[in-house]
């Protein structure tokens, strides 16, 4: 199996060596001339290799739905209906991710809810611990209750008694009066006044006990204490007199179910927190300023951070600055304008126009390369990839300026550029590429830009059959 | 699995066959026209028309043996032929959208589009894009291909040469 020759041997026909075409005493003739010819065998292993990566292409996946859904647009309804008799089973690829049926599962555990710790209400209460209004639901209630979580605690009813007493006693406060504080809830059925409360002990206040003593308290005739907004009014209004009456005195147990709202925004609005330290955690002045310290610090660090950015300081990692890169840099552009002063598209910078920026400077120093090729390559609209490829014993050195916002300059150091095609280089990113201006012994290029870019630059050694390369890429 | 009831009626071992064949060869098809017209969102409408016109194809032959994949890699491949061929304006055609449920997927798309591979691949003429792509992608054997493109076998192997050798030249050029 041979193929024609020109100046390198190609009489053997890798595909048929690698698809195992060849047998008998053709596939004998391949082996031996293999054996001899580091061409051909360059050859083979060069079309292995492509073919082992045009075979690693990723492929696209389908899930089962989708499968059904172009079986159904593929297939004509009639081959369908007849396919639904069936001998086999059509396994699709995520059939081990279906769900099993209903009836395979294991039933459902159900623990003791009690038993595990509420993790969410516990970090809502983490959360919300430092909040003055305790406006959050019961679920963060620092005391869960077993039985009806927005009583008054239980082991506390002395303590909750208090507020509400302040709470409907003082009535100087207005803006108690206009809100609807419990507009949220389910008004509260008139309760009367408890008939023994003095004998009430903590334990008494479950939700039995309570039912008990609304049930058995003799109906007093007062206003419904549904709390109606009031009209707001500058002059403190005085509490209605039944209300007060039927408050005086009030039973623990009556006066934590009535008074709790109240005592929740007793606790916002005055000045001292009312004594309910399970409801309403205090928190320090020290605190606050340490979590607002933190909270200005972090808000810096990003402004920072993104201003940094903006300005392409964190992303050019080799921005050298040095007067003497640039005064080079600027003495070699203005040679190059005064050597050649027929390259009409080249970008010199007057005396008046703002000096070059030196974006990089890269290479060995080595002096005698030539530039002999300007490879585009990847080319989408994210980036532009130039390679020069140089003949050469090492790099030379390589400075590449930012001429202005569209044009970039790149100089070659002791090393020939003259006979370099760029004709055709443009992409998204690049305009043209100049032809390359020889001043001396140095050599540059300048890249004409569609855009303002941000560059990248590295080298690459020879190896692999490649020459030395400076790699330039022009992001978007 | 795979276990077709020999006593089966001609229809129902037909529409069996088509079945079977569908969600076997689906996937792999769908993929290959896909880097064959380079363009993943295409890809679904023309495999679903190609496996269309191969099962109507079968319903009114009498005595079809069943779907072949290389019936089914033909159609596609000269629908794909079609998709890519400029049109005037007044023949201009468009192929119904298909609409696969997840598919493509943003990644797949996004790989389509950056894979230095494909667009080397995208840079072959349409018959070398075919040839490496039956042979190197679908793995298909030197028959079924010589079946698709309608070369003999013998040929194939200087047509599959050149084809290589044109994307390695390409590949060696935008791999960077």
């Amino acid at each position: 199996m041979t193929t024609s020759s020109s100046d390198r041997c190609t009489r053997i026909s890798p595909s048929a060596v690698l698809d195992d075409r060849l047998d008998g005493k053709d596939l004998e003739w391949a082996r031996d001339h293999l054996r001899r010819c580091e061409a051909c065998r360059e050859r083979v292993e060069d079309f292995r290799e492509m073919l082992l990566r045009v075979g690693r292409l990723p492929k696209a996946t389908l899930g089962a739905t989708a499968m059904d859904e172009a079986y159904t647009m593929s297939v004509p309804e009639r081959l369908r209906e007849e396919a639904g008799i069936r001998g086999y089973d059509i396994s699709s690829a995520d059939s081990g991710r279906l769900v099993p049926p209903m009836g395979s599962l294991p039933s459902a555990i159900h623990p003791e809810v009690t038993s595990i710790p509420d993790l969410m209400s516990e970090l809502e209460r983490e959360i919300f611990r430092d909040e003055a209004v305790p406006g959050h639901p019961s679920t963060l209630a620092a005391i869960p209750e077993p039985i009806y979580p927005t009583m008054a605690p239980p082991e506390e009813p002395a303590a909750a008694a208090p507020p509400t007493d302040e709470a409907v006693a003082e009535p100087d406060t207005p803006d108690l009066r206009e809100v609807p504080l419990d507009s949220h809830r389910e008004p509260v059925p008139a309760p009367a006044p408890a008939p023994a409360p003095a004998q009430a002990s903590p334990e008494e206040t479950d939700w039995t006990r309570l039912l008990e003593t609304i049930a058995t308290a003799p109906e007093v005739e007062e206003e419904p204490r549904t709390m109606a907004p009031m009209p707001i009014s500058a002059a403190p209004q005085p509490p209605p007199a039944a209300a007060s009456s039927s408050f005086d005195p009030p039973s623990p147990v009556e006066a934590s179910v009535m008074a709790e709202p109240l005592i929740q925004h007793e606790s916002w609005m005055a000045p001292e927190p009312e004594p309910v330290p399970a409801r309403v955690p205090k928190r320090s002045n020290a605190d606050n300023i340490l979590r607002l310290a933190v909270g200005f610090g972090a808000a810096a660090c990003v402004l920072l951070a993104a201003v940094l950015y903006e300005g392409g300081h964190l992303l050019n990692a080799h921005p050298v600055a040095s007067a003497s890169a640039s005064a080079s840099v600027r003495a070699s552009v203005k040679a190059s304008a005064t050597v050649h002063p027929s390259a009409k598209t080249t970008v010199v910078p007057s005396a008046s126009q703002p000096p070059a920026t030196v974006l990089y400077v890269l290479g060995n120093g080595v002096s005698g390369n030539t530039v002999f090729r300007i490879r585009p390559g990847t080319a989408i609209a994210g980036y532009t990839r130039l390679v020069f490829d140089m003949h050469g014993a090492g790099l030379p050195s390589m400075v590449i300026t930012q001429i202005d916002a569209t044009h970039l300059q790149v100089i070659f150091k002791k090393t020939t550029v003259g006979t370099v095609p760029v004709s055709g280089i443009r992409s998204y990113q690049v305009a043209a590429v100049e032809p390359g201006v020889q001043s001396g012994p140095d050599g540059s290029f300048v890249i004409d830009l569609n855009r303002a870019v941000r560059v990248t630059a590295f080298t690459l050694p020879a190896s692999g059959g490649y020459p030395w390369r400076l790699v330039i890429d022009l992001h978007a | 699995m795979d276990q077709v009831h020999a006593e089966a009626p001609p229809a129902t071992a037909l529409a069996a066959s088509v079945e079977r064949e569908f969600y076997s060869d689906f996937p792999l098809i769908l993929n290959y026209v896909a880097r064959l017209i380079d363009d993943i969102d295409g890809a679904a409408s023309i495999t679903c028309a190609a496996f269309r016109q191969v099962t109507e194809a079968l319903r009114q032959r009498e005595g079809a043996g069943g779907l072949r994949r290389t019936d089914v890699f033909r159609a596609a491949t000269e629908l794909s032929r079609q998709s890519l061929r400029p049109k005037r304006w007044f023949r201009r055609r468009q192929r119904d959208h298909v609409e696969l449920d997840g598919f493509p997927e943003q990644e797949a798309r996004r790989t389509l589009r950056r894979d230095t591979v494909q667009r080397a691949v995208g840079a072959l003429s349409f018959e070398a894009r075919v040839m490496v792509l039956l042979r190197d992608f679908a793995k298909l054997s030197y028959d079924e291909i010589s079946e698709i493109v309608d070369i003999p076998p013998k040929k194939l192997v200087h047509a599959l040469d050149r084809s290589r050798t044109e994307l390695a030249e390409i590949y060696d050029y935008i791999k960077f």
